[in-house]
C-alpha cells in the first residue's frame, strides 16, 4: 500500500514533515506543494541574507526530493490553482504547512501614512520575494518597532557597511539600496522591558561586530530570571559600542501612541513610557516588527478555530496542520522540526488504521498541472542563480515569477 | 568493530551527517546511530566505540537534543574509565567566540568522567565552503582505525 501525502507549502515545517514521514515509511507518495516556484519558504525568503549558515538545512531538505523521493509541485497555489476539497479528493492526507505571511498591524493612528512599513512586506523586498513591493525610501531617522529577533535582523542589515554584506546572498538592488541609503540614525523600540524582550541574546551579541555604528542602550533595567539576565548583560556590553556614525539607541517599555506626519508622510512617533509621560522620537520612517498572521488563500481562522485537537495539529480526519500556520507565528526553525516530527508519528499512525481502504491517486488526479515546477526545474534556477552569483555573494536571486518560469519550464524536448 | 553513533541536533544537520557515517562505516562494521535524546548513560560500553555528532546553540551551548543526556550525566555522575569516544562538532563561524564549543563542553564532561577520548575533535564552520561530510569522512576512517588498535581486543 502506497498512500498519497500532501504537504502544501514547502517551507521548514512542509520539508520536515515530509523527512520524517519518509524515513518512517519510505513508500509514501509525499508532495510537496508551493504556490511559488521555488522551495524553502522563509528558508529563503526570511532567514537573513547575512545568516547563511542557519540556511544550511537546505542540504537535509535536497535530500529529500534527491534521495528520499518527495516530489515538488511549485506554481500551484492551493485555493487558486487547486482547491482544498480536490486535493482531499485527491490523497489520502493533506497537511498545511502554509506559514503565516501576513503582517499583524499596529493598531494606531497614523500607521497608514507614508513611510510606515511593515517587517515581512520590507524583509520580502529586501530578499527579492517576486511578490514584494519596491524598497522604500526610508530617510535619515528610522525608528523600528519591535523587540523580536526579525527587529534585530531588520536594525543589523540596515546597520551594515556594505563590506559586511560579503559572503550574504543580498541581491544587487537591495544592496545599492542599502549602501545608498543616507540613514543617520536607527531607534529600536520595545514595548516591554528589556528582561521580557523577544530576541535572543546571542542576536544582540552579534551586533558588537558592527563596523560602522555608535550604540546606546537606555533603561536595559534589571531581572532574577536567568534568560532575561542574559539578554540584559549582552545589552549592556553593546551600550556604547562606537566604531562609526550611524547611531542606533535602544529603548524600552513605550507604548505607542500614535504617528504623526504632515503631506501624509510620518515625521514623529508618541509613544507612553511606563510612568505615563509621553515620549516622542522625530522619524523619517517607522518599521513596525510585531509578528505575524494569517493572510492569504487559505481559511486559517476557520480552519484551526474548529480543529478537531488543534496542539495535535488534526483538523479533522485527513487534514492536518503544522509549522506557523498551526502554532501562530512563534518559534524557530528547530521547533518546526519537532513540530514536524510529533505529526508526521500521528499521521502515520491515522494512515495505518485506514487499513485495506483504497489507496487514491495523488498526483495523478492533476493532469492539468502543466505549468508546475518540479524539482528538477528549480534546480535549473538555482543552478541559473548560483552561476550568477557576484564575488561577494553565494547567490543571485532571481526576483521575477516571470523569469523563474523561463528558467524552470525551458524543457529541451518539448518546444514552446 | 562495533560502534553506535550519536548526534545531538536542533535542525537535523547532526542527524543527517551521523546517518552518512552510518552508511560509510556499515560495510565492514555494525553501526547504529541514535539520537542522544534516546541516549541513557547507563548504556556506555566498554566494547563499542562511542562516536558522537554535536552542534552548538544559544550561546555555545549543547543543541537542545543533547541536553538531557548531559543532565542525565551530571545526575548519575558514573564512572566512565574504559570507555572510548570519538567527536565531532558542527557550528558556525559566525559564533566566533562560542565556535563549536557544544561539541567541546561534551568532549571535557565526558572527559570528566574518566573516558578516553580517541583522535582530535573535528569541526564543521556552516558558514565555510567545506561539506560536513567530506570533513568527516576522513575523520570516522582515522578514528576507527586508532579505535582498532585501542579496542580492538575488547570488542
Ligand atoms: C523575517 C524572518 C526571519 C526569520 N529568521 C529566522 C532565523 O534566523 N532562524 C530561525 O530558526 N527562524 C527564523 N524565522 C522563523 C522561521 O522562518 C519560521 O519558524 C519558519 O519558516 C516557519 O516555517 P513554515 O514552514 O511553517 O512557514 P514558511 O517558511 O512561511 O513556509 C510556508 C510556505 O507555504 C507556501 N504557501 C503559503 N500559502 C500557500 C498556498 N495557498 N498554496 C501553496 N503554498 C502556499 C509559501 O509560499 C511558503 O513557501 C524567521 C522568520 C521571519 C519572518
Ligand atoms: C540560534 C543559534 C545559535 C547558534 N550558536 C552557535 C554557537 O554558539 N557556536 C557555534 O559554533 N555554532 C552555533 N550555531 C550554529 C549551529 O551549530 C550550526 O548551524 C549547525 O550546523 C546546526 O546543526 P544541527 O542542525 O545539527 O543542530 C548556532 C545556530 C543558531 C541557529
Amino acid at each position: 500500500m502506497s498512500r498519497a501525502v500532501a504537504i502544501v507549502g514547502s517551507g521548514p515545517s512542509g520539508c520536515y514533515l515530509a523527512q520524517a514521514l519518509l524515513k518512517a515509511a519510505p513508500e509514501l507518495r509525499v508532495d510537496l506543494i508551493d504556490r511559488l516556484p521555488v522551495p524553502y519558504g522563509l528558508v529563503r525568503y526570511g532567514v537573513a541574507a547575512d545568516h547563511q549558515g542557519t540556511k544550511g538545512i537546505v542540504r537535509q531538505f535536497e535530500r529529500l526530493f534527491e534521495r528520499q523521493g518527495a516530489g515538488f509541485v511549485g506554481n500551484v497555489a492551493v485555493g487558486e490553482d487547486v482547491s482544498l476539497a480536490a486535493l482531499r479528493e485527491a490523497y489520502d492526507a493533506v497537511v498545511l504547512a502554509a506559514g503565516l505571511s501576513g503582517d499583524r498591524a499596529l493598531g494606531i493612528p497614523g500607521e497608514d501614512l507614508e513611510g510606515v512599513h511593515r517587517a515581512g512586506r520590507l524583509t520580502r523586498a529586501l530578499y527579492e520575494h517576486p511578490d514584494a513591493e519596491p524598497l522604500p525610501e526610508l530617510g535619515p531617522r528610522v525608528v523600528i518597532m519591535g523587540n523580536g529577533n526579525v527587529a534585530i535582523d531588520i536594525l543589523r542589515l540596515l546597520a551594515k557597511t556594505p563590506a559586511e554584506l560579503a559572503g550574504s546572498d543580498l541581491g544587487a538592488g537591495p544592496s545599492a539600496w542599502l549602501a545608498g541609503s543616507a540613514i543617520e540614525e536607527i531607534d529600536i523600540v520595545g514595548r516591554s522591558p528589556a528582561a521580557e524582550a523577544k530576541f535572543d541574546a546571542v542576536m544582540v551579541k552579534e551586533l558588537a561586530k558592527l563596523e560602522g555604528v555608535t550604540i546606546r542602550v537606555i533603561g536595559a533595567g534589571a531581572s532574577d530570571d536567568p534568560e532575561a539576565t542574559k539578554k540584559i548583560a549582552a545589552l549592556e556590553m553593546l551600550d556604547g559600542h562606537a566604531t562609526g556614525a550611524r547611531r542606533i539607541t535602544f529603548r524600552f517599555g513605550l507604548t505607542p501612541v500614535e504617528l504623526l506626519g504632515e503631506g501624509g508622510r510620518v515625521g514623529e512617533a508618541r509613544f507612553r513610557d511606563s510612568a505615563g509621560a509621553t515620549v516622542a522620537l522625530c522619524c523619517s520612517a517607522f518599521l513596525t516588527a510585531i509578528g505575524f498572521e494569517a493572510e492569504g488563500l487559505l481559511l486559517r481562522e476557520e480552519l484551526i478555530g474548529s480543529a478537531a485537537d488543534r496542539e495535535a495539529g488534526v483538523i479533522e480526519p485527513g487534514l492536518y496542520a503544522t509549522g506557523w500556520f498551526r502554532r501562530g507565528p512563534r518559534g524557530t526553525i528547530p521547533d518546526n522540526r519537532a513540530d514536524a516530527q510529533l505529526l508526521a508519528a500521528r499521521i502515520l499512525a491515522d494512515l495505518d488504521a485506514r487499513g485495506d481502504a483504497p489507496e487514491k491517486p495523488g498526483r495523478s488526479a492533476f493532469p492539468d498541472w502543466r505549468s508546475i515546477v518540479d524539482y528538477d526545474g528549480w534546480k535549473r534556477i538555482d543552478a541559473a542563480e548560483t552561476a550568477a552569483a557576484p564575488q561577494d555573494r553565494c547567490r543571485a536571486k532571481i526576483p521575477t515569477r516571470e523569469t523563474m518560469l523561463a528558467l524552470a519550464l525551458h524543457r529541451e524536448e518539448l518546444p514552446q | 568493530m562495533n560502534i553506535i553513533l550519536l548526534y545531538g541536533t536542533e535542525t537535523g544537520n547532526a542527524e543527517m551527517l551521523a546517518e552518512d557515517i552510518m552508511v560509510e562505516l556499515e560495510g565492514e562494521h555494525t553501526v547504529e546511530c541514535r539520537s542522544l535524546s534516546d541516549f541513557d548513560p547507563g548504556e556506555f560500553d566498554a566494547g563499542r566505540l562511542h562516536m558522537i555528532v554535536c552542534s552548538t546553540y544559544g550561546d555555545g551551548e549543547l543543541p537542545a537534543s543533547a541536553q538531557p543526556f548531559a543532565e542525565a550525566l551530571k545526575a548519575s555522575a558514573p564512572s566512565l574509565s574504559g570507555i572510548h569516544f570519538a567527536i565531532f562538532g558542527l557550528g558556525d563561524s559566525e559564533y566566533e567566540e562560542t565556535f563549536n564549543f557544544g561539541s567541546k563542553g561534551l568532549a571535557e564532561l565526558l572527559a570528566a568522567y574518566g573516558a578516553a577520548q580517541i583522535g582530535e575533535r573535528v569541526t564543521h564552520d556552516a558558514s565555510g565552503s567545506d561539506m560536513a561530510e567530506d570533513l568527516a569522512f576522513p575523520w570516522a576512517a582515522r578514528i576507527v582505525a586508532l579505535a582498532e588498535e585501542k579496542i580492538g581486543e575488547i570488542a
